[in-house]
Formats: structure tokens, sequence, C-alpha cells
């Protein structure tokens, strides 16, 4: 790193880019410390004890204030302890739909013997956790999404001011991780485009047959009935029964035979489809102006196409 | 997190922490006051469990009122010790009711700081130090708690006493180095409340009845040399030559005339006088000093004052001579020391004349005076007859019974009538040795009066009658610890130093009044010039070496601390996992990477057959890996095997 890079504002402000995946780990270069409000209240003091000393000549009045002096120095070395040899990892982000909130998904690791009491994270909310010594935090920041397309997580501020409040340590992070946002579907359901379809399928979509074929991870958007209770109640996670029809239909989902009138409507409508159809356990093939998909289905299929809408 | 405002624990912490800031005020502030503080105080507690009790709105602003309206009636303004710390209390007690956010426990803490500041304003002994220091030590886990997540008293409190620990080294340097500047005479506030009543400037023997003892220290003397054996030891204060037959006071002229200087010879003694705050400017000097500071002047009855008022304690350098001629006296000062109320009557007169008084020298008469008080019947005692009329006739022929100020009172007297001049001095006689520190402690129990002669070309003589009669008096201290009011007086025994080391509650006090007497001499009485004398003989000269001395220091222990604080132990090296890297390194240069979570043995299987050639050294290189590192059979040998297999491993 230079000497320029070194001194950059940018840095001061925004953290170091840093490399996508790896942890890092917080030291000298990273943790930045400055007295907060009241840390300067606390000079201040400092001050006025000073001042009460020297009108009154009193020894031990400047003694309480050389040990507070003291003290405030101190806490520096032991606010940036509250930090340094911390590691932070980007984990795994769900991809989600525009307007729902996306979770950046950050492990802080403390690899060291010393008791992390009071940490905060933030991105656009601050989140605060205690962190024991060899031991993880996962945590995940809520951010909200309004547009479809990848969406690079913002600089992540890992800050704390333990033990006295006088400072704040913080350090400015950016990874290079991507949460995939796609298309707000249109809420109501519509029907999917005549092409291909054979009229009787088009009442049995919604049920998606009465077969019970084996059980799915939940995935938003499914049917509350379809989940399997049971087995969250058990703690196991949330799964959905999935249903299906022996005898399959194809659909072409052609973007072309959407509806609405911009391209971003025409794109949650698009959504809209492939959700549906994705429950309804169709086989359904997947239509964008230069991208054609045979049809297919389950979940590897479903995430291509809903992947073409995002990033279109 | 909660608001910390409403946290019940962080604010009976702070609270608790409060009251023991405060606590000591109750001893030096005006009753009311302190009583509104300790109204609010209880008032916040309670709010703690029914926070809809606390004032708010009209009534939090009568209360404000009320506050403002007791300081001033209380000291009719801000300015000055007392007003100034009413002023922080109450600011404090009002702060408290209004405790709402976080911003809030911070200013409470820190008003709290500053009322502990102001206790150093009433008492600085090393008990009320270290209190305070503790009570730092709770408001500090105050804080410690409200930056914590998960709060824990233990682990706050811990916290906070290693911050402060770790803080005591610095603040002493900085202590020690911190150019001390007097304030401007106009900014002191000092009051002279911290002075002690100590000798009086009178004395009147027939109206006591019982002389209190008191433990009370006045004044701590350290030799450089040899320390006078006790019966040199008098400190020479007050000199009274006027009396009215009942009454001795001063001379009303002590101004400084023209008189001879004294001449000194014989041993010097060398010693530093560490006066505690009195409300005289009286120094007590061992007789008869010869060298002055600056900051003393002597009065024409060779009694030392010092310029200043002395109410606080004040260190002064000194020497004096044991053996000493006053020289030459003025004849007014002569004419002072033969002045007697009336014609003395007949009895005296009688008494004079039995003891060749009016006919033989003046050393004789006085010889033959000690002889009469030690053989005929006189007794000492604390606890004499009141004596209303005529005390020194009554004392010597009546009662017989009384203390050093009646035998000086009497003697004196004999000596005017018998036309000898002289005179009462009054002071302090002895004082205990301190073995631990070396230095003579004395003490408000061993004030005392003796008499002054006037013998020509000898000048001014000290005589002590007491040490005719109760020469002990002289040679030991009076053990205040053993003596019984009314009962008989107990000597401490001469052997006392020997016994002392089998005494251990003697040796305890001894050593404490050792620590004390460095405590003040070394922290509270640490000034601009002790400091400067102190620094030089470190070669420290001017205010240039102290800034820098301070950074110095600081720097040092600042760096000392870091290395302490931030050494993280390094985390345990794999040597094997290393060698294994390379070996991934190579395969990754021939483009073959290990996959996320794939282990060592799936990933050998994966490119064995991509790379036929080199399946069996992959195969091997991941047995002795997998062996070294998971096996049960690691050994140094098996790591140097695995190391040299991935050095000659080529793709």
């Amino acid at each position: 790193m230079t000497l320029k890079e070194r001194f950059g504002l940018d840095r001061f402000l925004l953290g170091e880019r840093t490399v996508d995946g790896q942890p890092l780990v917080l030291n000298q270069r990273r943790i930045f410390i400055l007295p907060t409000q009241r840390g300067l209240g606390f000079v201040f003091l400092i001050v006025i004890l000073m001042l009460i000393a020297f009108v009154y000549n009193n020894n031990l009045a400047y003694m309480l204030a050389f040990l507070l002096g003291s003290v405030f120095f101190i806490t520096i070395l032991h606010t940036y302890k509250s930090l340094a040899g911390l590691t932070v990892q980007p984990g795994q982000s769900t991809a989600v739909f525009a307007g729902d909130s996306a979770a950046f998904k950050l492990i802080i690791a403390n690899p060291t013997a010393v008791e992390r009491q009071h940490l905060q994270l933030s991105l656009k909310t601050t989140s605060s956790f205690h962190l024991n010594a060899h031991n993880k935090a996962h945590i995940s920041l809520p951010e909200h999404t309004h547009t479809r397309g990848w969406h690079t997580i913002g600089t992540v501020t890992l800050s704390s001011r333990y033990p006295l409040g006088l400072f704040r340590a913080w350090s400015p992070i950016r990874f290079n991780t991507k949460v995939l946002v796609y298309p707000k579907p249109v809420s109501q359901h519509i029907p999917f485009p005549e092409t291909g379809v054979s009229q009787g399928l088009q009442g049995s979509f919604k049920k998606g047959g009465d077969e019970f074929y084996g059980l799915q991870d939940y995935q938003a958007g499914d049917p509350i009935r379809q989940v399997y209770w049971k087995a969250y109640a058990k703690g196991l996670g949330l799964f959905s029964k999935q249903y299906g029809n022996e005898n399959t239909a194809e659909i072409w989902l052609d973007f072309n035979h959407a509806p609405g009138h911009s391209l971003e409507e025409r794109l949650s409508y698009v959504c809209r489809w492939v959700i549906d159809a994705e429950q309804a356990g169709l086989r359904y093939g997947f239509i964008l102006p230069g991208l054609r998909l045979e049809p297919s289905n389950g979940q590897a299929h479903y995430r291509q196409c809903l992947e073409a809408l995002a990033v279109f | 997190m909660i608001n910390p405002a409403y946290n019940k624990n962080i604010l009976i912490f702070l609270l608790s922490s409060i009251g023991l800031i405060a606590l000591p005020h109750a001893y030096h502030l005006p009753l009311p006051v302190f009583g509104f503080f300790a109204v609010l105080l209880v008032w916040r507690f309670l709010g703690v469990w029914q926070p809809q009790r606390l004032p708010k709105g009209l009534l939090l602003l009568l209360v404000s009122v009320g506050g403002l309206a007791l300081l001033y009636s209380q000291h009719s303004g801000i300015l000055g010790r007392d007003a100034g710390t009413s002023l922080f209390l109450i600011a404090l007690g009002l702060k408290l009711m209004e405790i709402k956010s976080e911003r809030d426990l911070y200013l409470v803490n820190y008003l709290a700081f500053i009322v502990a500041a102001s206790q150093f304003l009433y008492e600085q002994s090393i008990l009320m130090a270290a209190y305070i220091l503790f009570v730092c030590c709770v408001l500090f886990a105050t804080l410690v708690f409200i930056n914590s997540y998960v709060a824990n008293t233990r682990v706050a409190l811990k916290k906070a006493s290693v911050i402060i620990a770790q803080a005591i080294p610095m603040a002493i340097a900085i202590f020690i180095l911190f150019p001390r500047v007097e304030a401007p005479r106009w900014l002191l506030f000092n009051q002279q409340q911290q002075a002690k009543t100590g000798l009086s400037d009178s004395m009147e023997p027939g109206s006591i009845s019982d002389l209190g003892l008191s433990d009370e220290l006045v004044f701590r003397v350290k030799f450089t040399g040899a320390i006078p054996p006790p019966q040199l030891r008098y400190w020479r204060g007050p000199v009274l030559s006027q009396t009215d037959g009942k009454r001795w006071t001063q001379a009303k002229d002590l101004s400084y005339q023209q008189r001879a200087k004294a001449t000194f010879s014989g041993t010097v003694y060398q010693y530093t006088l560490l006066m505690e705050p009195q409300d005289k400017n009286w120094v007590f000097a061992l007789e008869l000093p010869a060298a002055l500071p600056k900051t003393l002047r002597q009065n024409a009855v060779l009694q030392l004052l010092s310029v200043d008022a002395l109410n606080q304690r004040t260190e002064y350098s000194l020497s004096s001579y044991a053996q000493y001629n006053t020289g030459a006296s003025t004849p007014q000062e002569i004419q002072q020391a033969k002045q007697l109320p009336a014609t003395p009557s007949y009895k005296m007169k009688q008494l004079v004349r039995q003891l060749g008084g009016f006919d033989s020298t003046p050393e004789v008469f006085i010889g033959q005076l000690l002889t009469h008080f030690r053989q005929q019947d006189f007794h000492y005692t604390l606890t004499p007859p009141l004596m209303e009329n005529n005390p020194v006739e009554t004392f010597l022929f009546e009662t017989r019974y009384g203390f050093c100020s009646h035998y000086a009172s009497a003697f004196v007297t004999l000596m005017r009538v018998a036309n000898i001049p002289a005179r009462v001095v009054t002071g302090y006689q002895g004082g205990e040795l301190n073995a631990v520190g070396d230095f003579l402690e004395i003490k408000q129990a061993q004030a005392h009066a003796w008499a002054e002669v006037w013998l020509d070309k000898q000048g001014w003589i000290r005589v002590d009658p007491t040490a005719a009669i109760a020469p002990e008096r002289i040679e030991k201290n009076i053990d205040i610890n053993q003596l019984l009011p009314g009962g008989a007086i107990h000597y401490v025994a001469p052997s006392s130093e020997a016994q002392a080391a089998f005494n251990w509650l003697q040796k305890t006090r001894q050593l404490w009044g050792n620590v004390d007497y460095s405590w003040q001499r070394w922290v509270i009485n640490y000034n601009n010039a002790n400091q400067s004398h102190f620094l030089s003989s470190f070669g420290i000269e001017d205010f240039k070496d102290m800034v820098y001395w301070m950074g110095a220091i600081i720097a040092v222990i600042v760096a000392t601390l870091s290395g302490f604080l931030l050494y993280q132990k390094p985390t345990t090296v794999d040597h094997t996992l290393i060698v294994y890297k390379r070996f991934l390194k190579k395969l990754a240069k021939a483009g073959f990477n290990q996959g996320v979570g794939e282990g060592a043995r799936d990933f050998a299987e994966r490119i064995k057959p991509k790379l036929p050639t080199h399946a069996p050294s992959i195969e091997e290189i991941t047995e002795a890996y997998l062996q070294q590192r998971y096996g049960v059979k690691a050994s140094a040998v098996g790591l140097q095997h695995l190391k040299t297999l991935v050095n000659h491993f080529k793709i």
C-alpha cells in the first residue's frame, strides 16, 4: 500500500476493499479510534478538576485530575483492544425479491482469548452483540431493496465503545459480496400465457395436483397450508409439502406475451408466472429476448429463470 | 438494547456510588444542604422501582427552586469552598431527578467526580484518598456497566479496577513532573477552618482544675544529624512576662527592638520542621534557633513567627544550638521582667529570704529554690485544686499540687520578689521519637511552661522548675494512652525504645505515623519549592526539562502498557498444513484447484485420473499428510518425510 493510499480519506470513511470471501483480520491498519462526545465531556471534567486543584492549591485534587487523565489515555488502548484481532468474513446471502429486505450475513469470529463485551455492527441498521473468547457470531444485516439486479453490500462498520464509552474504535469494511434481487412479482395471480398451454390445465395450477410426492425447502411464496408444520415444530426447519400431477403439462412463459406497459411491469408479470408455475409443479419453458430455456422444473430451473429476470 | 437510563442494575450501581461519594460531606457541609441532598437521593432510589413517584413538571421546578433557595440561605453566593461544594452537591441531587438518557447518566457520573474532588478540600488524609480511589473505581464500573452488552457487576468492577491500576503509574509520573504554579492570591478561597487551636497566648494556672491532654499532632521534626537528648528538647513558643497575679500574658510591645545578637556554641542541630495547620503564626523552634529561612522572623523575646498565616501545612529548615548566650538586653526588657502586680506579701518575702534570695548570688538562690521544690511536699498533677485568689501563694503555701504552669509562675514570681529578672516561656517539651521514620512527633499533650532568668553576662538562662519536682516529665513523655482522668500519671518508661520492639501496638502506631509523615511531606505538601528541589536532584532544572521528562515517561508507560495489553498469542502454527499448502500451490499452478469444502482425499481421487503419471506421488503425499495431521502417529520424522515428498513433487 502506498503512503498516499494509506492516508486516503477514502480508507478512513469507507474502509479498504477486500479480497472476496476471505476472512479479514482487524488490525492497527483497519481500526480507527476517536474520542466520542462523552470523551470530550470527560476532558472538560478533567479541566474543571485541574482548575479546582489550582485554585485551592490542593495536591490530591491534582492527583485525581491526573488519574482521570491517565484513565482517558489508557482507555484508548482498551477500546482498541475490544476490536483488535477479530476476523470478519461474509457469509452466504440468499437472493430476495425486490421490496423484501436482503439479509447480508457476516461471520464475526474471535480467535483470541479476549472476551468482547460489546460490539456493534452496522449497515443501515445497527446490531449489538457480545462475543466470547474463541467464538463466532453470525450476524445478518437486513437492508431494504427496491430495484432488481445485483446489490453490493455497502460499507459495513464494526465498532465498539467498550469499556468506558469515551472512545469509539471502528473499522469500516467493504466486501465484494453481492446479493441478487429478483423483480418484484405482481401481487395478483394471473393466468398463464396461452401459448402451448392446454386449456384443461388452466384451473389446476393453483392446486398443483393432489398427489404428494415429497418435501422441499420452504420458498417465499409457498402456500401456507402446504407448510409441513410437524417438521417445523421439531425444529428441523421449514418445509413445504409438494404435490404434483402425474401427467404434468408443459407451458411456455414468454416475456413477449406478458401484459404491462413498461419493461419492469412486464418482468414482474413474468416473475409471477415463474413462481406460480414452479409452485404448481408444471414443466415450464422460459423465453426472454435473447434467452430461451427449455421446459423443465425444480429449484435449479426456477433459480435460473429468476436470475435471468433479475439481470435482464 | 434497552435504554440504560431505565436499567435497574445500572441505576442502583450509580446511585450507590453517589451515596458513597457524598457521604463524608455529612461532616463538612451545613446539615440542611446535606439533608436536602440525602432526601433527593433516597427519592431517586425509590424511583428505581416506582418511576411514577419521581417529581415531574411543576413539582420538579419547585424542588429545584427550593434547592437554590437553600443554597442562597446557607451561603449567600457560590464562591468559596463551602458554597462551591454545596452547589455541586445540590446540582448533582437535582440532576438525579432527571435521568432520562445515557447522556444524563454520564453527566451525573461526571458531577460525582467533581464532588469526589471537593472531598479533598476538607480532608487530605491517606484514608480519604484510599476511600475516594475506591469510589472512583465504582464510578468507572458504572460506565463499564453502561457500555456492556451483557451487564455483569463482577466483570464491570474488575475492568474498572484494572484500568485504574494501569492508570496509577502514569498519574504519579504526571503528579511529580507537572509544573506547579501557585494560584494568584485573589483566587485563593482558602479558609482557616483547618487550623487547630494550640497553645494560648496567656496562662492562668489557678483557674484550671483539669488539664486536658490531647493526642493531636502539632508538628514533626526530622533531624539531619544527631537528635538532641530529651532534656534539651524545648520548643520555644510565646514568652509571658506580664502578670496581674493570676494571669500571665505577653508583653505589650514585642516589636523588634534593637537588641544584641545572640552568640552560639556547642552542638548544632539541623532539622526540618513540618508544622500542622495552626490558627496562630507561631513556629516552635528548638532553643535556640540560629539560622532562619526568609519566611520566618524572630521577635524581641526570641520567638519565631511565620510571615504568612499557618493555615496549611508548612515546612521550615532550621538550625539550633543547644548552648547559647542571648546577649545584652534592653532596659525595658529587664524592667518588664521584674514587674509584679503588687508589693509581695510578708510570707513571700520570708520564703525568698529563707532561700537566700536577698543576700546570695542568683545562681545560689535558684539552686536553693529548686531544692525547696524537690524536698518539700510538692506534687506534680494534671488535676490540681482550683486556686481562685492569689494562686501563687495558695500554691506555694497551701495546696502544693500543680503542673508546669503552676511551678513556672511560682518560680518566676519568687525570682522577681528577689529582684532577679525572670519570665515564663511557653511552648512544647519533649516529643516522641518515631523509630521507623526517625523523626519526632510533638503533640498537644506536650505543651509545657518553663522559666527564663536573666543573669549578667550569661543572658537569659532557661530554668525548668517542673524538672525539679517531676524530672520524669522532662526526660520521658507522658503516656497519654494510659492516662485516666484523676488517676496517677504514667510515664513512658526510659527503656521504651527497647520495649517497642515487643510492643506491637506501639510499633504499628509508629509505622502509621511514619507513613502519615511521608504522605504529608511528599504528597500533600508537594509544592512549587519542594518540586524544584526534588527534581533538581535528578538534574531536571526548568520548565522545559519537566515537559520533556513528562513526555518521555508517559511514552515509556504507554509503550509498556501497549505491549502488555495488545500482545496476542500467535495462533499455533500448523507446520503440516503449511507443507501441504505448498503441494496445493504446485497443483494450482498446473490448473488443479481444491474445491471449497473438498477434503484432501476427495481432491486426490478427483485429480488422479487427470494426472496419471503423478498419481502414485499424489496418493503418497495425501496419505502422509492425513497421517501426519489427523493420524495418531504424527512425528517430526513424518513431517520431514512429507516435506521431502512435496519438495520432489514436480508437475
